[in-house]
């Protein structure tokens, strides 16, 4: 039964408590950098933009002081991706690619061949995902669940002017991240029940219906049960007259002057190397 | 009150807390081995956008959209923080993990509306099947359009994997609506299908 047992081990944040200069930040600090590092690693024109993205986010890291071994983890799975994006690219060719061929296997196949602007579209999925990894690790170290809600629905208020939006967004989340070891936990009771009774949820069966068939066991009952306990909870919260409007909230400190300055810095930074990236880096650099 | 919302249909608050509720179901799924049913030779089909499908055909548009979109962000940060195989580092992108999610509620909502007239179950199969390859449509386009692989790659998984899929997803929305909504109409129980 030890493969039943997932409820302990559910998460999606990965906080870690330490005192840095990065966790002392302002939550719409944390975000504005956020935002700037994964826009610069995600849309800059070249490889070179994104790599800047990914010198930042390492900086970020240790700014953070966080572990590095841990920050570094999700790395690994970028070599598979390596190999197997340049195997892809070697095999297939993309049509009209007439650049420098790096490595061929004889030479009347144009198909088995890494070009030039073969190994740059693979730099440059690597150096994204990479930049995207980093960065989104580095957030989800020094920000809490609730923290991260509470700051988008602050924003979603002063952005839209109703609060009504915000409040439901942030409602939505915070249900969405109450209710998960709920529903992991009734997923584990009902995996066990429909075990106990024989249930194999397709593991017998190669036939795709009969495999879908077999999982219905398991998807109705955890699906309805959460319908039904969203049900009993709209309905309490509708008998209570909940609207949203006219709670009281957890104070946060204003933002200090010298974080707003951060948060305009990087906008602007993000801006000038995307630019720079544009106008210099892409006459050099073709694909990407 | 209870009138007063009938006439102005459901009130934000439950449809905040049934895609809140729905949500967490995918993100269990999700993050449980249960949210793949596997199949041959290590490809899985996945079954975690389903929730965003009966979302979008139980409450409406703006519900599986929002349910997709939460999935959606988590399996982003999932992707970048503990990435379970090299596909996972395409998922690094909102335009790969989060934009065809919103969606696939969205069309769901879509083609149940559409097919109300004409035959409530079938309308529930065609939700669930067109929600499911307009995820993996999106998906595989997102790959393609970033270069991350092959148009005939893509088109071969497409073929292999995401039919077989849509099939999957059709069997389980319908599932769910229909046992949902004969529960809350009283004609019929909800039963499990196909035990032994």
């Amino acid at each position: 039964m030890k493969s039943l047992e997932f409820f302990r081990n559910i998460s999606i944040g990965q906080y870690i408590d330490i005192a840095s200069p990065m966790h002392a930040l302002h939550p719409a600090a944390k975000f504005a950098l956020l935002f700037c590092i994964s826009i610069l690693a995600l849309t800059a024109p070249t490889f070179a933009g994104a790599g800047a993205a990914l010198l930042v986010a390492v900086l970020c890291i240790l700014l953070a002081r966080l572990p590095l071994g841990m920050a570094a983890r999700p790395l690994k799975s970028l070599l598979y991706v390596a190999v197997l994006t340049i195997l892809l690219q070697f095999v297939f060719s993309w049509p009209g690619d007439q650049s420098l061929r790096v490595l061929s296997l004889g030479t009347s196949l144009h198909a088995l061949s890494l070009t030039l602007y073969e190994t740059g579209i693979v730099a440059s999925i690597v150096i994204r995902a990479a930049a995207m990894m980093l960065t989104l690790g580095w957030f989800t170290s020094i920000i809490t669940e609730q923290d991260a809600i509470r700051s988008i629905e602050r924003f979603l208020r002063k952005a839209l002017r109703d609060s009504t939006i915000a409040h439901q967004a942030a409602l939505v989340s915070a249900m969405a991240l109450r209710f998960v070891p709920i529903i992991a936990g009734e997923l584990e009771d009902i995996v066990k029940a429909q075990a106990s009774r024989g249930a194999s949820f397709g593991s017998d069966t190669r036939n795709p219906i009969a495999k879908a068939r077999a999982y219905l066991p398991l998807f109705v009952p955890v699906t309805i049960r959460a319908l039904e306990r969203a049900e009993l909870l709209a309905e309490a919260m509708e008998a209570r007259c909940y609207t949203g409007r006219g709670r009281t909230e957890q104070a946060l400190s204003p933002i200090p002057k010298s974080q707003i300055l951060l948060i305009l810095g990087a906008l602007l930074a993000t801006a000038a190397l995307w630019w720079v990236d544009l106008t210099l880096c892409k006459p050099w650099i073709r694909p990407y | 009150m209870a009138t007063q919302q009938k006439a102005s249909g459901t009130s934000w608050v439950r449809k905040m807390i049934v895609a809140g509720a729905l949500s967490a179901v995918s993100i269990a799924l999700f993050l449980t081995p249960f949210g793949y049913i596997p199949w041959f030779a290590g490809a899985s089909l996945t079954v975690m956008h389903v929730p965003a499908i009966i979302g979008g055909v139980l409450e409406g548009p703006v519900v599986g959209g929002v349910i997709g979109a939460i999935f959606g962000i988590t399996s982003l940060i999932k992707a970048a923080t503990a990435p379970q195989g090299p596909i996972d580092v395409f998922f690094t992108n909102p335009l790969v993990s989060v934009i065809p999610r919103i969606l696939v509620g969205i069309a769901g909502w879509l083609i149940a509306t559409l097919l109300r007239g004409l035959n409530r179950q079938l309308g529930y199969l065609a939700a669930g099947a067109v929600g499911s390859l307009t995820n993996s449509v999106l998906v595989l386009g997102a790959l393609v359009l970033l270069q991350a692989i092959p148009l005939q790659l893509a088109a071969s998984v497409f073929v292999a994997n995401s039919l077989v899929e849509a099939v999957a997803a059709a069997i389980l929305t319908a599932g769910v609506v229909s046992a949902w909504k004969g529960i809350e109409h009283g004609r019929s129980r909800s039963r499990l299908a196909d035990e032994a």
